[in-house]
């Protein structure tokens, strides 16, 4: 096989890889916002944020792909039957945890004022950090978010432990399918990754810097 | 349901497990400390090729997965160079040009937060550039990373959970052993994770601990990514 038909393999890997990192991406946000302002405004159950953090940045990732789908399945074949729902479940919640860590920075970064503001003209404390903090939170929170994408796309290769045939996957089986060329299906593989890390996180930081200057910060 | 832990070869198998994962990430991240020290001075005083050079270094492992590196590493080094090469010396050194990578950052982040003044003060003194680094700047500068080395430690930690697939014995390895032996799986990678988390948080406490004794007062690194 020459080096065009195993790049072609190996891009079509891509979607797969983009979807999990995507999806993980999302449930990140949608987990790790809550857990941030809980962390920030709501003191007396803070802890149970700190412990899920401990619990998911203390355990790897490719642990608990083991564990929810190999461990669980036999008890839950619904939702952990499938390796796709197991891959986007375990790394969105490992996400949540680390950008737990990148709003709280961020909401330090919008400041208590705004606030105090909000709640001074009536509005709930709920009712503004929906209005009012969350809005602002994303642009003091685009570098971290950056890198934290990046760490998706790579920790997405972990998937390869449940037998999902993404980019890694593909890789791995490329050089045990052929006759004995290693070298080739792991390089471009890595060339993937670095291809598909590097310009969003670059883009996403520019971005970050435009919309600070625009509000003038 | 935890059978598997009475058994001594499956504990054996634990234990040797632990230990290859900690002296790996220990080593590694002693090396990356190393190495990413020289790469964040070559950063800093180096010239213009100097710097691309290690801007290309670190994209690469930065932005490629370690599980890549890993495999490419494994498979190819040894076919490259005609050599047999031990494994675990392989994973050893990309654990450790992975982790200077990521430690380049770090440490050039805190040795920027000093540098300026205190440069200029030892060179006013009378040592030279390279003293200066030695014995002014770099001693402040490790105090600075503590909190950030920590965290690389612990997702080093992480990260050598990918032994067990290229066949070695870390914890991960042993839980596949275990599996291999007819027990129920979930039971297995809940000890294997917890004793993942046990050491992880613990060396995180300590870290924090040796952090607030050797911090410099009013000195603190921002945050960054």
């Amino acid at each position: 096989m020459d080096v065009w038909q195993q790049f072609i393999i190996l891009l079509e890997g891509v979607p797969l890889t983009l979807s999990i990192s995507i999806f993980s991406f999302l449930i990140g946000i949608v987990v790790g916002l809550p857990l941030a302002f809980i962390r920030v405004y709501e003191k007396e159950i803070s802890f149970v944020v700190d412990a899920y953090e401990k619990i998911f940045r203390g355990v790897p990732e490719i642990v608990l792909l083991l564990l929810f789908f190999f461990g669980l399945r036999p008890f839950f074949p619904f939702p952990f039957g499938n390796a796709f729902f197991v891959a986007c479940f375990v790394l969105g919640l490992r996400s949540a945890a680390n950008q737990s860590q990148i709003y709280r920075g961020a909401i330090r970064g919008v400041g208590d004022e705004q606030m105090i503001a909000g709640m001074s003209v009536g509005f709930s404390k709920w009712r503004a950090i929906w209005y009012i903090m969350i809005p602002q939170v994303f642009n003091f929170s685009t570098s971290g978010l950056g890198s934290e994408y990046a760490l998706l796309i790579k920790d997405s290769a972990y998937v390869y432990v449940i037998g999902l045939a993404e980019v890694m996957t593909r890789s791995l089986q490329l050089a045990k399918s052929g006759p004995g060329d290693y070298v080739t299906p792991f390089v471009l593989g890595a060339a993937i990754y670095i291809a598909l890390t590097f310009p969003f996180a670059f883009w996403l930081d520019k971005w970050g810097n435009k919309r600070k200057k625009k509000i003038g910060l | 349901m935890l059978e598997f832990l009475f058994n001594p070869m499956h504990q054996g198998w634990i234990v040797q497990g632990l230990f290859l994962t900690v002296e790996i990430t220990l080593f590694g991240v002693l090396l990356g400390l190393g190495l990413g020290t020289l790469l964040a001075i070559g950063d800093i005083y180096g010239k213009k090729p100097v710097k691309a050079a290690i801007a290309v270094y670190v994209e690469i492992f930065r932005g490629s997965p370690l599980f890549v590196q890993l495999f490419l590493a494994v498979y190819t080094v040894p076919t490259i160079l005609n050599l047999q090469i031990d494994h675990a010396i392989l994973a050893f050194l990309v654990f450790g040009l992975n982790s200077a990578g990521y430690q380049k950052g770090y440490v050039k982040g805190a040795m920027e937060t000093i540098l300026d003044d205190q440069m200029q003060a030892g060179l006013s003194t009378g040592m030279s550039k390279i003293q200066t680094l030695r014995y002014v700047i770099l001693p402040q500068a490790y105090r600075i990373v503590i909190p950030s080395w920590t965290n690389e430690f612990c997702s080093l930690t992480k990260s050598t959970a990918t032994l067990g697939y290229l066949g070695f014995m870390d914890l991960v390895g042993a839980g596949l052993a275990i599996k291999g032996s007819n027990y129920e799986i979930l039971p297995v990678w809940i000890v294997i994770g917890a004793i993942y988390f046990v050491w992880i948080t613990g060396f995180a406490k300590i870290m924090d601990v040796i952090y607030e004794k050797k911090r410099i007062p009013g000195v603190e690194l921002a945050m960054q990514s």
